[in-house]
């Protein structure tokens, strides 16, 4: 694949740079998302953690079906933190 | 080539579903092209005669009583996969007869002459609709009978209109 | 451009009205997604991405991807496919990052458990059910026939989930609806909810659940918790992506999205479409796109078979639309969207064979390479997750019961695992009879054990043909593992 595809679509982070970060000690998806913000972004990482398990068996080996899966944590969508404080529209 | 690999039905698979051809001489019949165990069975219910059967279990495929059956195509627009047609042979005159389910729109006019589209969408010869019928119990599944030169009646399986892009 | 005749639909468009993109003024219909009446208006960019200023459109249409996202009155970060068009709305190109966004945790850095929730409203349910598709509304039905108090949650304003684009007649015998379109099964679910204590709460999202089983809710910008004694999972799956140069370029777009488009808003995707995927999805929503005029350039799969039903495949065959097995896309190209795409031929170890390339000249192309089941929810909550291939991936882990590894949590259809509408309603009414039987003192047992040998019989049955193969490999080893 060439390296400048675009794999997590929300930070913008390319297939080269994910292919860098693995080789560079990187292997589990929460390591990558703390470095790339691959995943962090609105999405919250559906759209690109299925590729980018993908990309880290294909360059260390192993199965997507052992790889840690990122740890899902509320809010599911992104929402303005005003609403989630408490504040409404008849406030 | 085996039909999983392009979509299209040929050789022995196609034989084996075809109606015996004194039968297909003698009236107009059903054609079902449902060569695949999917769990479903509208066409047995649909049928008047008790013609279609589907022995124990869903995932069967239908066979048909080629005695039973007499073309009225009550069938077709019950199957959920457009797979049912019915043909007729019978005629003197050279000019065989394929009802099929056709789901676009605008519909065919009576006596609009068609291209007619073997089951890899090529042009097999012109075609004459002589019948549209779209009423509430198809529910949404229009039949349309199409007459196309008799030796085509098993290749021929949709058509499209003259001024639709191919 | 706006379908003005469907074979299947009838378009109830709402009043028109005008709104601006950029300055300029626009037409489109009040209620209809921001996303569609641009659309309608042949605009798909949307949005320039953050850091390498690449155009964006939408791309799943269901408010998973955040693809579409753009500036609305002023609002950065508004997700245009899920939001309804109003008179003088002001749309803009968003460019860059817009606002701060809460997505990372409610207190970054702590386990959800210990996050604040802070809602004004509290309400308190019986059983709580999180979507309103045929998984989710079978599993009212029958929790509310054993006298279970319901609320059923959908992020939606219609219900039905994937029920409500599908134009076709669904497959199986008269007790799975066969033979009846897929928009129309949805009608009869909800009839069967009526005089049963079930409520239906739309417009809804379920934004988070918590171990004491309490769902945060956002509804009309306000937010609500919702304590529940018991939970199901109804919430579906989200659509895969496929890499390949240029894949995010505005025109590449889900099969779901593209079928939301065109079915739910009468509005097609393009002119030409190059549909990737020959799975019984990619086969439908690709005869979906010729009744709806558009043009088929070709299905292609990477696999050497197609994936989905024969019958399927026949009727886009004799239609004309080429089926092209072990064949993938390498990219597509167009300045700010697609204009050609290029596919070649993969050898038997998926690898492109030199020399087979081909470009076509779509402005569309439409994924339909596989689903990915919902399971976040079960996940935030701690529910024990395992990877089942056959499934569809990652999946909270659950018994025949549907019940997950905290008790009182079910998941049910997609949810659970990718199969279809007929196995989700199954799913759908075992799960409801399970929450009954744990949240009724004086549950008709002689009742029950009839409904759910009755619903075990039936999905046997659905998933025993070579079609079911993967589904049954699934669950069969999902059980093994035990929850
Ligand atoms: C093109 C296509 C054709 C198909 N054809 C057939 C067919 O012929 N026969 C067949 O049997 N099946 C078919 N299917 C499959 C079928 O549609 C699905 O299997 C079925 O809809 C799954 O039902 P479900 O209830 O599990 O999920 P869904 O129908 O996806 O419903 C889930 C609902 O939950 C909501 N939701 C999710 N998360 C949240 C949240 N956090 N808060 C609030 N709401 C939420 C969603 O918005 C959605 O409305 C087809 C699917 C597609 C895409
Ligand atoms: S969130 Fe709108 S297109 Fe995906």
């Amino acid at each position: 694949m060439k390296d400048d595809v675009i794999i997590c679509r929300c930070e913008d982070v390319s297939y080269g740079e994910i292919v860098e970060a693995i080789d560079s000690g990187l292997t589990t998806l929460e390591e990558l998302k703390r470095v790339l913000r691959t995943g962090m972004g609105p999405c919250q990482g559906r759209t690109c953690s299925r590729l980018i398990a993908r990309i880290i068996t294909e360059r260390i080996g192993g199965e997507v079906a052992d790889m840690k899966p990122l740890l899902d944590r509320p809010p599911t969508m992104p929402v303005e933190i005003g609403i989630l404080a408490g504040a409404s529209d008849e406030d | 080539m085996n039909h999983r690999r392009d979509g299209i039905l040929r050789g022995e698979g196609l034989r084996r579903l075809s109606p015996p051809p004194a039968r297909l001489k003698a009236g107009p019949v059903v054609v079902i092209e449902c060569v695949e165990s999917i769990p479903c069975n509208p066409c047995v219910q649909a049928c008047p005669k008790g013609a279609i059967i589907i022995e124990g279990d869903i995932n069967n495929t239908p066979t048909v009583d080629y005695d039973k059956c007499n073309g009225c195509g009550l069938c077709i627009s019950a199957c959920p996969g457009l797979a049912i047609f019915v043909v007729d042979a019978s005629r003197s005159d050279g000019v065989g007869v394929v009802v099929l389910p056709y789901e676009y729109a605008p519909l065919p006019e009576k006596g609009e002459i068609v291209s007619a589209l073997n089951r890899e969408g090529e042009a097999v010869c012109d075609a004459l609709v002589v019948r549209v019928i779209n009423t509430k119990a198809l529910d949404r599944t229009p039949l349309v009978s199409i007459e196309v030169p008799v030796e085509h009646v098993m290749a021929v399986r949709h058509f499209r209109r003259r001024g639709d892009r191919s | 451009m706006r379908l003005t005749q469907h074979p299947i639909l009838e378009f109830d468009r709402g009043r028109e009205i005008e709104f601006e993109f950029d300055g300029r003024k626009l037409l489109g219909f009040e209620g209809e997604s921001i996303a569609a009446a641009l659309h309608a208006n042949g605009i798909r960019v949307f949005r320039e991405s953050i850091k390498r200023k690449r155009p964006r459109g939408f791309f799943c249409a269901i408010g998973r991807c955040s693809s579409c996202l753009m500036t609305v009155d002023g609002i950065p970060n508004i997700m245009t496919c899920v939001t309804p068009l109003k008179e003088d709305m002001k749309v803009e190109t968003q460019r860059g990052k817009g606002a701060i966004l809460l997505t990372e945790s409610f207190s970054p850095g702590s386990r959800p458990t210990e996050a604040r929730r802070g809602a004004k409203d509290v309400a308190t349910v019986s059983l709580a059910i999180v979507g309103a598709g045929p998984a989710g509304l079978s599993a009212a039905a029958y929790a509310g026939r054993m006298g279970v108090e319901t609320i059923v949650i959908d992020e939606n304003d219609v219900p039905g989930g994937q029920l409500i684009k599908q134009t076709h007649m669904f497959f199986g015998s008269r007790e799975h609806y066969a033979q009846i379109r897929g928009i129309d099964i949805g009608d009869e679910l909800i009839a069967n909810l009526s005089g049963l204590p079930v409520k239906l709460m739309l417009g809804t999202t379920v934004l988070g659940l918590y171990p004491d089983r309490t769902l945060s809710l956002l509804a009309n910008r306000r937010h609500i918790e919702l304590r529940a004694d018991a939970v199901i999972l109804a919430t579906g799956a989200s659509e895969n992506m496929l890499a390949f140069e240029n894949c995010d370029l505005p025109g590449v777009y889900g099969a779901g999205a593209v079928q939301t488009l065109m079915n739910v808003h009468g509005v097609v995707p393009g002119k030409r479409v190059l549909m990737v995927g020959a799975g019984n999805i990619g086969l439908i929503v690709a005869y979906q796109l010729l009744q709806a005029g558009v043009d088929v350039a070709a299905v292609i799969d990477a696999a050497p078979e197609v994936g989905g039903y024969h019958v399927h495949a026949a009727k886009i065959r004799r239609a004309g639309v080429p089926i092209l097995t072990s064949h993938t896309v390498q990219r597509v190209t167009g300045p700010d969207r697609v204009e050609s795409a290029e596919i070649c031929r993969v050898d038997d170890h998926w690898q492109p064979v030199p020399g087979s390339e081909r470009t076509l000249s779509v402005d569309t192309v439409c994924l339909a390479v596989g689903l990915t089941p919902n399971c976040e929810l079960a996940f935030q909550m701690g529910c024990r997750e395992t990877y089942v291939a056959e499934l569809g991936g990652p999946v909270a882990a659950h018994d025949p019961d549907l019940e997950t590894s905290i008790s009182g949590v079910f998941i049910a259809g997609d949810a659970s695992g990718i199969e279809e509408a007929s196995t989700a309603m199954i799913e759908g009414r075992l799960a409801g009879l399970a929450a009954a039987e744990l949240l009724c003192r004086e549950v008709d047992r002689e009742e029950l054990k009839r409904l759910r040998s009755e619903a075990t019989s039936s999905l046997k049955t659905l998933r025993a043909g070579p079609f079911g193969a993967t589904a049954r490999e699934g669950k069969r080893k999902m059980f093994k593992v035990g929850s």
